[in-house]
């Protein structure tokens, strides 16, 4: 598969000429595996419009944007340190490479907030899947620094790809792949097994009540508005 | 000619044959032996799952995940499936129905295995063949999920009628359906008096099911201004699992209503004059929820893959290997869910459905001839200790498996500090659940 191929197969070409060589390179490998998907590209913005900064993602604080569709919600962290590529590996054998934080200190992380066990997200209402910073241990677990599911407390590592720390999921969270150009930040792809399928199967109502229809749900963004989740949730459930 | 014992072998009746008069069984098995194939033989694969619940249904979908090539046959006796999770905090009224009853088509639909609705009437292990109602299914693996079976004969030996007027009367609610509706009537219509939650001796269904339920009663006579009392006659001597959290509500929200009675082993039931005697003393009651011991689910008698003890008593629950879960006796059978014993695995939805993942991992990549290492399975219990408002606890247990010594252990975690939050949690635990077997 050349790169001209590799363009036609993701259909966005626009996306992924922009994207830096050595990403490019890594996506072109996993495509044969699926693991990686080239969506549009996505400016990340403030709830005024303007385009988010690195000083405006505070360490550890949970921050929720939408990303590829209007209604799959993702998490966006700053881990206050630098964060390096790694090698994700799967519980089938299957292995797929990530690239660590982004920005000047490599400490921003993105992943899809849908739990990768039984699809649990944040919701205006609640969110049962958050972030617990150094400083804040989950309860039940008493790990810090992770992503927890209150469902059934699966654990992710957002130092390491979203993989599975402990509990029921068979997958990491899928990453969401960003870039920096000229301070301005952008989600181009995700990365890993997203569990977008099952999340559209499953809130059919949900959904339908939220957005109007499934379509409008579905429908692909090039604008991400990026808040703390505790400004969109209206109960943060920690457990 | 076919003799009447060789009958009764072949259809695999034997163990039913021993507890209850034999005539009627004899006939039984005339009439499954003149049976006839209810399906063509498999062409390739078939997989026949008998019992619908949470295991048997994660199992089903599982399997066709793992290999769509592969025959998949769910047969459950029920039309409609019926949640136990949760049927606590609908007694007390704080989800409807339709949180619980889910359809059995959806997933056998998007999935692409075959609900049949009917009952398993008996299994030839020899011959790989169940038996429904209408006929009999030729399988290459037999996956058994019925769950549980009362046993009231621990305490009324060979006196039916007695377990009868217990059962019908005071009904253990621990097996879905009119049990689950006549308690709830009951409870509504409650003017005054006591009321007895009795908790199974031994291994039970649900450990922290009777606590949540006397929380969720009291609740409901709370709210009534009834003049009565829950009383709560546990064999144990305290109350587990999350004890801190469930005296907490029984000594703070529900002062004065519950009373927790530890140590009271059933000695003696009057269903009709309503008295228990227990070694911590005797009980009369206004209305009871009253539960006998429980075993594992009548299929696994019927296939004849009951544990035995030292002794060579039969233990009341399967005997399967504690990794594959695997049928010790037969490698075509597998095991899953509340029936399984000898492993510290508590008999719970969650588990049920951990464990069915893995069931059908170890199928599939058996028919695949390949070898697959099983994972251990976890769960999640959350227990609704308040009704207004509403709050939960709950215990997440994940196991480690020591090869060396061929033993799991488990590793619980609990919050006992009953809080809102936990109570949405709660449900959510159960939505994304329900989604994973049903959607
Ligand atoms: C009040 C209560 C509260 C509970 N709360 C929780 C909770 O919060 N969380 C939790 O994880 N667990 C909970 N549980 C436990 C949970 O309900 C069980 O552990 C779970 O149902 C076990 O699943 P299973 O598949 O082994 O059996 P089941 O779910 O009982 O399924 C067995 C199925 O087999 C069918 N069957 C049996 N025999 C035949 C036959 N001969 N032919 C055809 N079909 C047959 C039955 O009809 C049934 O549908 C609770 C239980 C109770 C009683
Ligand atoms: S849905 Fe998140 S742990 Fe199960």
């Amino acid at each position: 598969m050349d790169r001209r191929d590799f363009i036609k197969t993701c259909g966005t070409v626009a996306v992924v000429s922009m994207l830096n060589r050595d990403f490019f390179s890594q996506a072109l490998a996993q495509q044969k595996d699926g693991m990686f998907q080239a969506y549009k590209k996505a400016l990340l913005v403030k709830q005024d419009g303007s385009p988010l900064k690195e000083e405006d993602i505070k360490p550890h604080v949970n921050y929720i944007f939408f990303y590829p569709h209007t209604a799959t919600p993702c998490y966006l962290l700053n881990l206050g340190e630098s964060i390096p590529p790694a090698e994700i590996k799967l519980k089938d054998g299957k292995s797929y490479k990530w690239g660590g934080g982004v920005g000047s200190k490599k400490s921003i992380v993105a992943y899809s907030a849908i739990c990768a066990h039984q699809w649990s997200y944040p919701t205006p209402q609640y969110s049962f899947i958050n972030y617990y910073p150094p400083d804040t241990p989950s309860e039940t677990t008493k790990k810090a620094g992770i992503i927890q599911c209150c469902a059934h407390l699966a654990l992710y590592d957002p130092k390491a790809g979203g993989s599975v720390i402990d509990g029921p999921a068979e997958f990491p969270l899928a990453s969401i792949v960003l870039q920096e150009e000229g301070g301005n930040f952008y989600a181009v792809g995700v990365l890993g097994k997203d569990q977008f399928q099952q999340f559209f199967d499953n809130y059919r109502t949900e959904l339908r009540q939220q957005y109007g229809s499934t379509a409008k749900a579905r429908e692909l963004v090039d604008k991400c508005i990026v808040m703390e989740v505790d400004k969109y949730v209206q109960a943060v459930v920690r457990c | 000619m076919i003799t009447r014992r060789d009958l009764l072998k072949s259809a695999g009746v034997g163990a039913i044959a021993l507890s209850v008069s034999s005539q009627p069984v004899f006939a039984a098995a005339e009439r499954v032996v003149k049976m006839e194939a209810l399906m063509p033989p498999p062409k390739g694969n078939r997989v026949v799952i008998c019992g619908g619940g949470w295991a048997g249904l994660t199992v089903a979908k599982y399997l066709k995940k793992e290999n769509p090539n592969i025959e998949v046959i769910l047969i459950e006796q029920k039309p409609v499936f019926f949640s136990c999770p949760i049927s606590n905090p609908w007694l007390a009224d704080l989800v409807g129905l339709d949180f619980l009853q889910h359809d059995y088509l959806q997933p056998a639909s998007k999935y692409g295995y075959t609900f049949m609705n009917d009952r398993v009437i008996a299994i030839e292990r020899d011959k790989r063949r169940v038996y429904t109602t209408r006929g009999y299914i030729q399988y290459d693996y037999l996956v058994l999920a019925p769950g549980i079976r009362y046993n009231y004969s621990a305490w009324f030996g060979d006196n039916r009628e007695l377990a009868r007027l217990t059962k019908v009367n005071f009904p253990p609610a621990y097996i879905p359906g009119s049990e689950h509706l006549a308690l709830k009537r009951k409870i509504h219509e409650f003017e005054e008096g006591d009321f007895i939650i009795v908790v199974p001796p031994g291994a039970y269904r649900c450990p922290p099911a009777p606590y949540e339920r006397a929380c969720m009663v009291a609740e409901v006579f709370k709210r009534n201004k009834v003049k009565g009392r829950v009383i709560v006659l546990d064999p144990k001597e305290d109350i587990a699992p999350k004890g801190p959290g469930f005296r907490a509500a029984f000594e703070q929200v529900y002062l004065g209503i519950i009373e927790y009675v530890p140590k009271a082993s059933i000695k003696e039931i009057d269903p009709v004059k309503k008295v228990i005697k227990t070694t911590a003393g005797d009980f009369k009651f206004t209305d009871a929820n009253i539960s006998p011991p429980h075993q594992a689910g009548e299929l696994v008698w019927m296939a004849d893959l009951i544990a035995k003890d030292k002794e060579g008593k039969p233990t009341g629950w399967a005997d399967q290997d504690p990794l594959t879960f695997q049928a010790k006796a037969d490698p075509h059978v597998f095991l899953v869910g509340d029936v399984i014993g000898g492993v510290p695995y508590p008999k719970s939805g969650h588990m049920g459905n951990s464990q069915g993942k893995i069931v059908a991992k170890v199928i599939a990549s058996r028919i695949a001839g390949k070898e697959y290492k099983p994972t251990l399975p976890d769960n999640t219990c959350y227990s609704m200790v308040n009704g207004s408002p509403q709050e939960a606890i709950v215990i997440n247990v994940t196991y480690e498996y020591n090869e060396k010594e061929k033993k799991i252990t488990p590793k619980p975690k609990t919050i006992n500090e009953r809080s809102e939050a936990l109570a949405k949690a709660t449900y959510e635990w159960a939505r994304a659940i329900y989604r994973d077997m049903f959607s």
